[in-house]
């Protein structure tokens, strides 16, 4: 069972990887360079799968609380009905308006589908399944994820569409409020890490369950709860989708695109979801560790994919919150909340009653 | 405390969500699965087909015609060389068809009915107007309560009545007997049989062309036909009907 489960593990094929091109002769920088990039393709096919699949399980997921069926046409039960939506989508025309900005109408998915993206390349996959453990990852994640605001406000601001401008203007008052309530119950469980690295907040989790940090009470938790409320205003989900609310702005700040582009947005957004439970699991739920039967990454997926069922059912369950309602809870409920939070664990860590 | 409760509803929310998620769904995956229709419901019109001859139940009487609110309905017929109507051509416009099911309820020998059948989309709007060969081969199989029979066994009694009619009562049965001896043949034959001695089949076919040139100049000629022959026809067909109340009188 245990050499099972260490045969599936799939860290080896990472320094395989490095000693196949350490064997071609290649000096140090290129080396590098190159075999970051192979992981970073890699990486990259990985989750455009997941986007594809996310958006199935998503349609699958709201139809069944509807008591409908969802796709059902493209094999069993509409698996592959997304890629066929992808290719369609890829063969659309790209309709260009003529009174857009030029360079920022162009470059707004590219942006918002690169930063969402680059999350995962300090995303610890598995055991040893990461591209880069960079010594500051948790920041550079939170820095990443807000890249997505900038790319929101460019498509707003390029479309030259009052709908789109304001659905960029509402995404960007609306992450720039939920970062800090994220960033904070993000602090929280690095308080008792000691370190940026993804890598270290996943070890410091390691062995017996109660050591992941959401079943630290009472602060772990309370700072989950935050974080995934925060999390969920940040991928610009359902209670709070005002940058694309579809009854008061068409469609939000992608009115105007179409084809490609518009796919560009689609996949980024599920990719930004997805990171926002992976985040989760890394910080709150122990990261890929698990119990000796399954190999480590499945164990992150599985409960990666446990945080984003939690997360569609937010989405159709709860309905739309007002921009006021939504402002008011960010900086009147939210952030003061996670700042005791802390300021708790601060105690609890001071006064040595966890490690 | 109030953020506790709060929480509470949230959570409550999330699990009917959360039950609705566990159970199966209503959906009917139309092609492949069907509702069951309710037996009364009105579908298409159908030409109901004797049980044991295979032959036409209509009898040329146009009351369905007469009933039909939207005209839908056109009964061409001839006189054979005993002045008994023999229907030549049955025609449906399924455009204007309204299911109202008047036809249905006028018709007093089974000869058309609403079936339960609701499938009958086509490429062109031609195609929705069905000649009587068509309606026969839809109601093929459409089970139906025939209410001839008592009919059938009507002629059978002798019924003292003014001589011009005795001839053609007593032609009706001889006919039967001959058709159900004939049909004592074909059961021993094998099944098809009866489809194709359906004589009357061929000359119609040779009509339908004439019929089918007819039909893009329908409506003035659904116009004109009772303009011309109304005189005649529908003193026939109300001498008819008139005959059928006295049987049914007499009976």
């Amino acid at each position: 069972m245990n050499g099972f489960s260490e045969f599936l593990e799939l860290h080896p094929l990472f320094s395989w990887l490095y000693e196949l091109l350490k064997s071609t002769g290649l000096q140090d920088p290129w080396l590098r360079v190159t075999h970051y990039s192979i992981l970073g393709s890699m990486m990259f096919g990985v989750l455009s799968l997941i986007a594809l699949f996310l958006v199935w399980w998503e349609r699958k997921i709201a139809a069944h609380i509807q008591q409908r069926f969802g796709p059902m046409r493209h094999g069993w039960h509409g698996w592959y009905q997304t890629i066929m939506d992808a290719i369609k989508l890829l063969q659309k025309e790209d309709v260009k308006i003529a009174l857009r900005d030029k360079p920022v109408f162009f470059w707004a998915p590219i942006v918002c589908f690169v930063a969402a993206f680059c999350v995962y390349v300090v995303m610890p996959f598995g055991e040893g399944l990461i591209v880069a453990d960079l010594n500051i990852g948790i920041l550079y994640v939170l820095a990443i994820t807000t890249w997505t605001v900038i790319s929101l406000l460019m498509a707003g601001w390029g479309s030259n569409n009052k709908y789109a401008l304001l659905g960029g203007m509402r995404s960007a008052a609306q992450i720039v409020s939920y970062e800090v309530p994220m960033a904070v119950s993000i602090l929280t469980p690095i308080l008792f890490v000691g370190s940026l690295s993804m890598n270290d907040i996943v070890l410091s989790q390691t062995g017996p369950i109660y050591n992941w940090f959401v079943f630290r009470l009472p602060f772990g938790p309370i700072a989950f709860l935050t974080f995934i409320i925060a999390g969920t205003a940040e991928a610009n989900r359902t209670p709070f989708d005002i940058p694309e609310a579809e009854q008061e702005l068409v469609s939000g700040y992608n009115v105007e695109y179409s084809g490609m582009k518009f796919a560009m947005f689609f996949l980024a957004e599920f990719v930004n979801m997805f990171t926002i439970a992976a985040v989760a699991v890394t910080v709150f739920f122990g990261g890929w560790n698990g119990f000796q039967f399954l190999p480590s990454w499945l164990w992150f997926l599985g409960k990666t994919l446990l945080i984003v069922l939690l997360l569609m059912l937010f989405r159709w369950t709860y309905p739309r919150l007002r921009v006021d309602q939504l402002m008011m809870f960010a900086w009147k409920f939210l952030v003061p909340v996670t700042f005791v939070n802390l300021i708790i664990a601060g105690l609890f860590k001071h006064l040595g009653w966890y490690w | 405390m109030g953020v506790i409760k709060d929480l509470k509803n949230l959570i409550a929310g999330l699990g009917i969500t959360g039950k609705h998620l566990g159970t199966h769904a209503i959906t009917v995956q139309y092609p492949e699965q069907r509702d069951k229709i309710p037996e009364r419901s009105r579908g298409i019109v159908v030409l109901l087909s004797d049980k044991e001859t295979g032959e036409l139940n209509c009898t040329a009487c146009q009351l369905c015609m007469r009933a039909c609110p939207t005209g839908a309905i056109v009964v061409e017929f001839e006189r054979d060389e005993n002045k008994r109507k023999v229907l030549t051509n049955f025609t449906l416009d399924n455009t204007i068809c309204c299911f109202c099911g008047l036809c249905e309820e006028s018709c007093n020998f089974s000869a058309l009915k609403l079936a339960q059948k609701y499938e009958f989309s086509t490429i062109g709007k031609e195609e929705l107007v069905w000649d009587m060969h068509k309606l026969q081969e839809v109601g093929r199989d459409v089970p139906y309560e025939d209410k001839r029979k008592k009919k059938k066994a009507a002629p059978k009694k002798p019924t003292p009545k003014p001589t011009e009619k005795k001839p053609e009562e007593e032609k009706k049965p001889q006919q039967t007997k001959e058709e159900v001896e004939a049909q004592a043949e074909k059961k021993a034959k094998p099944v098809d049989k009866p489809v194709d001695k359906m004589e009357p089949k061929p000359e119609p076919e040779k009509e339908k062309p004439a019929t089918e040139d007819n039909q893009p100049g329908e409506k003035p000629k659904a116009g004109e036909e009772p303009t011309e022959q109304t005189g005649g026809k529908t003193e026939q067909a109300g001498d008819d009907s008139k005959d059928d109340t006295k049987k049914e009188g007499s009976d």
